[in-house]
């Protein structure tokens, strides 16, 4: 077979790629849903820590004994914060970018804050894999791809298919979508833009705190300083990458791991590459992902200017502008 | 029937929005104080310690000074692009690549102690400006949104900063924090004082410039045309995306000129590593989004924000932990954007209006 | 009430409305009789469009109330009068462009299926056009159709909501002669289906030819209304603008150096379709030539070459015998070329900027204002202390922000601005449009005085009435073309308006 034939470490690479970008896939599939509606939200680092710090104390201190509780309220104080910078965002039409820092400062701060004395606790309460036994454990491939924990499959395939079947097929989708690009005709053609920027972007913040929250019911199960790590910021850089369509950002997310993994793969198997040791590639290939990404940002720019229309990549019209009807 | 509306007005009256702005500031404040007071903490008790902290002697004051230096460079970068209503939220990132360059020429050349001094800041300022260069090309020519732009580019500032610091200029012997190796040579201190550099005098002399050079010469002109409406500005005659690129990049340049002011005028500053650029976290873009074109607001904002992590830091020993202060920071900012919109409107009453009119 | 008991779709009564302290209206009453075209005529900002919105729901009224077939109705949303059976197609349309005519047909309505692709809502929308008998390619994005074919869609989708009323807000300001009678015969077809039309213009031919009704706004009040059989031009515009007359003009032949001098130029427009084609011009020194023609037949594109703002494919530009083809704007306006700009607003003024700063906008380079890096203030604010008075323009202050002003007196500024920059040559672009009469007068006679101050002025614009008023010579424009140029003795409107038509000849007619 050849799948004998791949290196069983690029297997295990891709399975441990796997679980440590859900993170970044729930946190973008978020952006996305508020970007899609003309939101611009730079919080997420704020969000994932809140989403984790919350899954934490429900676990520890509030004795859930599901996983999915603990995501959910989680979820849950992601969104309450997700609600206020929508509120401000939307109703008092305050500048975007700088209250998007602000709850990303904000959120960091107060997680940190609620968890500084949960450093370290291990939690016992987490996702278990899936084990679908018997031929799937024939062989490493398949390992790779069938043993995760089901949230796993929620953010890779199931969410994704929801939002482009949302975003694609249906009449509230179309609508969503216009009130991204041209807010003021989807107002006129009787959307109510305020409610759909502010559901989505409740929506989001809440699946940006499902990534905060299972990162600490799955592979780091601890709370920790600084959980998110710049995730959040890799998520807003994923959504540009996968044009604002589910699974190109999937996509997007999962190169971000690879990229990561295989770093670290690199240095604990010492490869080398002229005038890069194990070390230094693994810098290197951490700095892959964002520069992939300008250059995906780059291209369909410059093919723009030389005149072809590359119209399906480009942000929503109405990105980080705030509405107001009447304007004149 | 009584009623008061939300008019929103056609004008912006500068005095009227800065004091909304500030308003909403402490309005913020007031509320995070009430939020504190239930959680059990004394707000009053910690805004004295703060304010004890900081003035009750002179390394208070001088530690606020020199957090302020890095805060003030990347925030005058921020301003500067600002002012052409372009984004640039990747100063941190030149920031750190100005550090890097100097580190690089730091710990790599020998030559006299002020030679050192001239050829470290040439090399940050150049890479400060290298660093901005795609962001500000893609911006000017394709119109490329440089709040993307510049954020990534930030990111593989941090990087390379890490791969610097864990990696090829490795300061093999230190054993506790892993960092580059120390340059050795640093800026002469102000007199009389404990810790200060004249680090902190190239803010200030950078502020008064820019201060002037929107107020008396025909680039600052031509830079706010092409912020309120570049189609007009190119109508002027002005070549916009000329100007764009020249301007992000000497936005790039103070940025990076500040990674080497504070490597070199900062006591214990002197190496890259992780803590380098430390917590700041984009204070420098807020402090000039919030001063919104007003340099001497620039500054004492700056000041504000850097009095507020010293008196976070030190109230740690204290028995205060320093997430509050963020927490904190964070609800002003939002107090400050809602400010900012609440200065657009005006409570009017309706009906008093409709009768005015009918009696003429 | 009884409904219908007089036969009114739709009344309105004392509606009031203000924007930021600024009165749009004041106590208008209006209403529209079943199955008639009423024409809601006005000058610029007399309220015209304010009162629609309030109609159609954008705006809610601080006073007055609206009837719908007999019943007070309260619209807080645009969908709520949607529902009461109001459609309202805008100047500006409210498309997404980077959606197809079927999406956006579909967008915002209950009636779409929950549950739809792109080819089940392109076939439902081609099933209601054949209904209709109004059609324009479904699968289309709205950025690739005309202006005419947009406000097709604009129509269809307001009918498709069941619109029994349609309310027209300056339809035809966008279209050719010929989208324009393609647009009175649908109108008449919906209004002999029953249904009623409000047609909001500042035209008064139009108005004349389409309406059966007309209603007068000015400065927000009702002037009139009153049935369109046995009512004039000259009464209407009394009406419209309160002042009855035009400035006098003598006209010249004119025998002096030529100033400025188009050959053969070719240009494209942003679509990248060619919008020039071999234009032949001259000016001369001290003479007006108009350039006739409706909007979109190439003038905006053949002002923006001459201002330096777009490049050609061939031909030539020269002005005072210096070759400025495809040069820069900043070398055009060291030429001394003045540009009148057609969009006031996003071309020729920063807004958040004050009007001490637009006032020296295109000229703060001369040594006058500029010295080394250094821009003498003190010299800008001596020079807009002294345009704001010649050009009487009213604001509060010099460093008022120039978003502040009135249309009229952001024109003011911009003429008299021009005019400090023209030495030899001022390109005027639509220059009075929008304006109300006073304005207007005011900026023509400020050309009129360049003229006679030995400046060649190409003066173009869509109203024909202002180029034969002002011109010495007249070129018509028709798709990029000059087909044909008179002197002003010779230039008769009918002939002119033939050609503007895209006709070639007015023999060939009968």
């Amino acid at each position: 077979m050849i799948f004998g034939m791949v290196d069983n470490a690029l297997l295990s690479l891709v399975k441990v790629a796997i679980p440590a970008s859900t993170v970044v896939v729930l946190c973008a599939l978020g952006v996305m849903l508020a970007e899609r509606v003309g939101v611009l939200n730079l919080g997420q680092e704020g969000l994932i820590g809140i989403g984790a710090v919350y899954a934490v104390i429900a676990a520890t201190e509030w004795g859930v004994g599901s996983p999915w509780i603990s995501m959910l309220i989680g979820m849950v104080a992601a969104a309450m914060a997700g609600a206020v910078f929508a509120v401000v965002v939307v109703v008092f039409r305050a500048n975007q970018v700088l209250a998007g820092l602000a709850l990303a400062i904000g959120g960091i701060g107060l997680s940190n804050q609620l968890g500084v004395n949960r450093n370290g606790t291990p939690i016992r309460t987490l996702f278990a894999e899936i084990n679908p036994g018997g031929r799937f454990t024939s062989n490493a491939f398949l390992e790779t791809f069938f043993f995760h924990d089901p949230v796993v499959y929620v953010a890779y395939i199931l969410l994704p298919a929801a939002f482009w079947f949302l975003l694609f097929r249906t009449r509230h989708g179309m609508n969503m979508k216009a009130v991204g690009e041209n807010p003021a005709s989807a107002d006129a053609a009787g959307v109510n833009v305020t409610w759909a920027r502010i559901g989505y972007s409740v929506a989001g913040a809440s699946l940006a705190g499902a990534g905060g929250a299972y990162m600490v019911l799955s592979f780091t199960p601890m709370w920790a300083p600084d959980i998110a790590r710049g995730r959040g910021w890799i998520a807003l850089a994923v959504v540009i990458f996968g044009a604002w369509r589910p699974f190109r950002v999937v996509a997007g997310a999962l190169l971000y791991g690879a990229m990561i993994s295989l770093g670290m793969t690199a240095q604990a198997r010492n490869w080398n590459l002229p005038f890069l040791g194990p070390r230094d590639l693994s810098f290197f290939l951490s700095m892959i992902p964002y520069l992939v990404t300008i250059v995906a940002i780059l291209i369909p720019a410059g093919a723009a200017r030389s005149g072809r229309r590359v119209r399906s990549t480009s942000a929503p019209g109405g990105l980080a502008v705030p509405y107001s009807r009447e304007e004149r | 029937m009584r009623s008061f509306r939300l008019e929103r007005q056609l004008d912006l009256d500068p005095r009227r929005a800065a004091l909304c702005r500030v308003a909403g500031a402490l309005c913020a404040l007031v509320l995070s104080a009430l939020v504190l007071a239930f959680t059990g903490r004394n707000p009053a008790w910690i805004l004295w310690q703060a304010l004890d902290a900081i003035f009750s002697r002179q390394r208070g004051i001088e530690g606020v000074a020199l957090r302020a230096i890095p805060i003030l460079m990347t925030a005058l970068a921020v301003a500067l692009s600002l002012r052409m209503r372009i984004w640039n939220i990747g100063s941190d990132g030149q920031f750190l690549v100005g550090a890097f360059a100097a580190v690089g020429v730091g710990i790599n050349l020998n030559a006299p102690g002020w030679v050192m001094l001239l050829a470290m800041a040439a090399a940050s300022t150049l890479a400060g400006a290298a660093w901005i260069l795609i962001p500000a090309l893609a911006r000017a020519y394709w119109g490329v949104n440089e709040i993307i732009t510049t954020l990534l580019t930030g990111f593989v500032a941090v990087q390379l900063c890490a791969w610097a610091s864990l990696g090829f200029w490795r300061d093999e012997g230190a054993w506790a924090i892993q960092s580059t190796e120390a340059i050795k040579d640093t800026l002469p201190k102000i007199p009389g004082t404990e810790s200060l550099t004249i680090a902190l005098l190239f803010p200030l002399v950078i502020a008064g410039a820019l201060w002037w050079v929107f107020r008396s010469t025909r680039a600052g002109y031509e830079i706010d045309m092409i912020g309120g409406n570049p189609k007009a500005a190119a109508f002027a005659g002005i070549n916009v995306p000329r100007r764009v690129v020249a301007v992000m990049l000497v936005t790039g340049a103070i940025a990076g000129l500040g990674g080497m002011i504070h490597l070199a005028g900062s006591p214990g500053a002197q190496q890259l590593n992780s803590g380098f650029s430390a917590q700041y976290g984009l204070s420098g873009f807020i402090v000039a989004a919030i001063a919104a074109g007003s340099f001497l607001g620039l500054v004492v904002g700056g000041f504000l924000i850097a009095g507020m992590f010293y008196s976070g830091l030190v109230l740690q020993t204290r028995g205060l932990s320093v997430y509050i202060v963020l927490a904190l920071y964070g609800i002003i900012l939002i107090g400050v954007a809602v400010g900012e919109m609440a200065a657009r409107y005006r409570l009017v009453r309706a009906e008093s209006e409709v009768a005015a009119r009918r009696s003429t | 009430m009884t409904e219908g008991s007089t036969g009114r779709a739709l009344e309105a009564r004392g509606i009031s409305k203000s924007f930021g302290g600024i009165s749009a209206l004041d106590g208008v009453d209006f209403d529209l009789i079943q199955g008639e075209v009423h024409a809601l005529l006005g000058e610029n900002g007399a309220g015209k469009t304010t009162l629609s919105n309030v109609l159609a729901g954008l705006y809610r009224a601080d006073a007055g109330e609206v009837l719908v077939d007999g019943s007070p109705r309260e619209f807080r949303t645009p969908s709520q009068a949607i529902a009461a059976g109001i459609g309202m197609v805008h100047q500006h349309f409210r498309l997404v462009e980077p959606m197809t005519v079927a999406e956006n047909l579909h967008l915002g309505w209950e009636d779409t299926p929950k549950v739809c692709t792109r080819r089940a809502l392109a076939a439902r929308a081609k099933r209601f056009m054949d209904e209709i008998g109004l059609h324009v390619d479904p699968t289309a994005y709205i950025w690739q159709l005309s202006v005419g074919e947009q406000q097709r869609v604009e129509i269809l989708r307001v009918l498709a909501r069941g619109a029994r009323i349609l309310i027209l807000d300056e339809p035809t300001a966008v279209l050719t002669a010929q989208e324009t009678t393609e647009l009175f015969d649908v109108l008449r077809r919906l209004v002999n289906g029953g249904r009623s039309v409000v047609f909001i213009s500042h035209k008064l031919k139009e108005v004349l030819d389409v309406s059966d009704r007309i209603t007068v706004l000015r400065g927000g009040v009702k002037k009139t209304t009153r049935p369109t059989e046995g009512a004039t031009i000259r009464e209407l515009a009394l009406l419209m603008t309160g002042e009855s007359d035009e400035i006098n003009v003598t006209h010249r032949k004119v025998d002096g150096k030529v100033a400025l001098e188009i050959s053969k130029v070719t240009a494209r427009n942003d679509r990248d379709l060619i919008a020039l084609r071999e234009v032949d011009l001259s000016v001369r020194e001290g003479e007006i030539l108009g350039i006739a023609g409706v909007s979109g037949n190439g003038q905006t594109e053949l002002a923006e070459v001459l201002a330096g703002m777009r490049v050609t494919d061939h031909g030539s530009v020269h002005v005072a015998g210096q070759d400025l083809t495809n040069a820069p704007a900043r070398v055009v306006i060291d030429h001394g070329v003045g540009h009148i700009p057609e969009d006031r607003i996003g071309m020729g003024l920063v807004l958040p900027a004050s009007v001490e700063d637009n006032a020296v906008l295109r000229h703060y380079r001369r040594d006058e204002f500029s010295t080394g890096i250094g821009l003498d203030r003190g010299a800008v604010t001596a020079f807009a202390e002294r345009l704001v008075n010649v050009g009487r323009v009213q604001t509060r202050s010099l460093h008022a922000t120039v978003g502040e002003l009135s249309g009229g007196n952001q024109q003011r500024l911009i003429a008299h601005r021009e005019a400090a920059v023209a030495d030899q040559v001022m390109i005027a672009s639509q220059p009075t449009r929008g304006l109300d009469v006073l304005a207007a007068q005011e900026v023509q006679s400020t050309l009129l005085d360049l003229r006679d101050g030995g400046c060649a002025i190409l003066l173009i614009s869509d109203d024909l009435d202002e180029i034969l008023l002002m011109s010495d010579r007249v070129a018509v424009m028709y798709e990029g073309k000059i087909v044909g140029v008179f002197d002003s003795a010779d230039a008769d409107r009918d002939k002119i308006g033939i050609l503007m038509g895209g006709h070639q000849d007015a023999d060939s007619l009968r």
